[in-house]
């Protein structure tokens, strides 16, 4: 069972590192959907707000983990 | 027909993945072995490697019943999440905030974890040895199952991808065989950097595509990807660096 456990932890820790950024990827990645599947926006639009959002995301995160001076 | 240009960034994504989680494996394993002896730790890791097998074999089939887009999609998140992970802690690595992955203390601290609790348990003493081996295999590998079903399931390179990772568990598996201890000197950080990169990179292809975006250049886009998560990470490294100097400061 404590390995069963550990087996789940992994798993859902490969994914959620860090909630924080797991989220808001969750949410850039939701925006990019909705504008080009409801926006009516050109689907490169849409691959260029995931594409930055991500890279903007990331580099926050990195700037906040190093703030909090831990992972 | 696939062409290499196609299958070389899966195969080597899953290569280079596999190698960082198989030498963790590995490391655990040898310490079992070192310890208790090689049968417990052949036993663990024959025990992880069929439950893998078993966990391939009944989700494998399912993958052909997925829509491709919303495989794609599905996919492509847990690769960003994943790949973004990887990416964010060797850039905080490469900037001095986290410590390095050190495998001979891994080694150490697995190596005095299971004495204690040999000796505590000394009835169950290989079973304790096996099931640490098994767990290292079996959750090592898991990550390496997820990489090669992400980087190859989107586009049939599922063999390659898969012949990538079991090139690295040979190499890893020949090289610890002739050397016999920890391999502490793979540049992990530097792989890590360079898969978190990857990943991330094939991430964001696989959602576009999943979100019905044709990207410029079809498989070309993914080395600018790649090139601008490369940036990112070394921005990433150099800022968390800074900070930290100002803190301590």
């Amino acid at each position: 069972m404590t390995v069963f456990k550990e087996v789940v932890a992994e798993l859902i820790g490969m994914f959620v590192g860090e909630k924080a950024l797991t989220i808001a990827v969750l949410m850039v990645v939701a925006t990019a959907g909705g504008l080009v599947d409801f926006a009516g926006v050109t689907p490169l639009v849409g691959g260029a707000v995931l594409l930055f959002g991500c890279l903007i995301l990331f580099i926050e995160s990195v700037c906040r983990s190093a703030r909090a001076g831990a992972f | 027909m696939m062409s290499w240009s196609t299958a070389a960034p899966a195969v080597s994504a899953a290569f280079l993945a596999s190698l960082v989680e198989v030498v963790e494996a590995f490391t655990i394993v040898l310490a079992v072995a070192t310890l208790r002896g090689w049968r417990p730790a052949a036993l663990g890791t024959t025990a992880g490697l069929a439950l893998l097998a078993g966990i391939v074999l009944l989700l494998g089939p399912l993958l052909d019943r997925v829509p491709i887009h919303s495989l794609q999609l599905a996919i492509g998140i847990l690769l960003l999440l994943f790949g973004m992970g990887w990416l964010r802690k060797a850039s905080l690595r490469a900037g001095g905030i986290i410590p390095l992955h050190d495998e001979d203390a891994i080694f150490a601290a697995e190596t005095a974890e299971l004495s204690g609790q040999v000796s505590r348990q000394q009835s169950k003493l290989h079973w304790v040895a096996a099931i640490t081996a098994l767990k290292a295999v079996l959750l090592e590998g898991l990550e390496v199952v997820f990489i090669v079903i992400a980087v190859g399931a989107g586009r049939g390179l599922l063999m390659p991808a898969g012949l990538g990772a079991l090139a690295a568990c040979a190499l890893v598996l020949v090289v610890g065989a002739v050397i016999h201890r920890p391999l502490s000197r793979v540049p992990e950080n530097s792989l890590k950097f360079g898969v978190g990169v990857m990943l991330s990179a094939f991430g964001v292809f696989w959602t576009g595509e999943g979100l019905g975006i044709a990207w410029p250049g079809q498989d070309l886009a993914l080395l600018l990807f790649a090139a601008l998560f490369l940036a990112a990470g070394l921005v990433g490294a150099t800022l968390s660096r800074r900070i930290g100097v100002e803190i301590t400061q």
